[in-house]
């Protein structure tokens, strides 16, 4: 059974006609859990989050080696860190990568996390996304 | 099947800055915080689970906009 979600309206760009894929997402450090609303990005290796969120996880990202990556717009430093995800009731390991310097709220689900888990349609035409997760034995 | 929609364009309305904590059907802010810390202190009394998000923000550095202005996106 999948979930359909319609594409968000986010404030400043109301004239635009601009709409972001959105996903709730908790995420699980331990004991330690913090639910947000995640940009659904296929054009994203891996997932991020900012270091805002990641100290909310009580993750200790300054005490994980940096590693450089790159964007569109620019290098960045980042810190890989294994946490859970729950989407939807389905609870599945990620690698998160923390990143330095980017806004508070950031926080991308990509290829090698939600894409691994389920069939994800997006339907510009309806602006709206399906999430159909797999089903593990 | 299950439909949700998430306008961010009403549930901000009226936050220009701070940290607001959504309700899990997604129709209405139930706290808000000058900081995500003061937005989780306040959250503790409330029993349903709370999606937090940032008000105010610039999102254009979230979504990647190409714009040409006149609402001639690419």
């Amino acid at each position: 059974m999948g979930i359909i979600i319609d594409y968000s309206p986010l404030p400043g760009f109301e004239k635009t006609g601009v709409l972001a894929p959105m996903i709730p997402v908790t995420f699980r450090n331990r004991e330690q859990e913090f639910s947000t609303i995640a940009l659904v990005d296929s054009g994203a290796e891996g997932g991020i989050i900012s270091t805002v969120i990641a100290d909310k996880l009580n993750i200790k990202w300054r005490k994980i080696p940096a590693k450089r990556g790159f964007s569109v717009g620019s290098n960045f430093l980042f810190h890989p860190v294994d946490i859970n995800a729950i989407v939807y009731d389905h609870n599945f390991s990620l690698k998160i990568n923390v990143v330095e310097g980017i806004f508070a709220f950031k926080c991308i689900l990509g290829r090698k996390d939600l894409f691994k888990r389920a069939k994800i349609c997006f339907e510009g035409y309806k602006n709206q996304f399906e999430v159909i997760f797999r089903e593990f034995n | 099947m299950q439909q949700i929609k998430i306008d961010f364009v009403k549930l901000l309305k009226g936050y220009k800055h701070g940290w607001v904590g959504i309700s899990p059907d997604f129709k209405k802010v139930l706290v808000w915080g000058k900081t995500l810390d003061e937005a989780t202190q306040k959250a503790r009394a409330i029993k349903e689970k709370i999606y937090y998000f940032p008000a105010g923000e610039s999102y254009s550095n979230f979504v990647g906009i190409l714009y040409y202005g006149n609402n001639n996106r690419l």
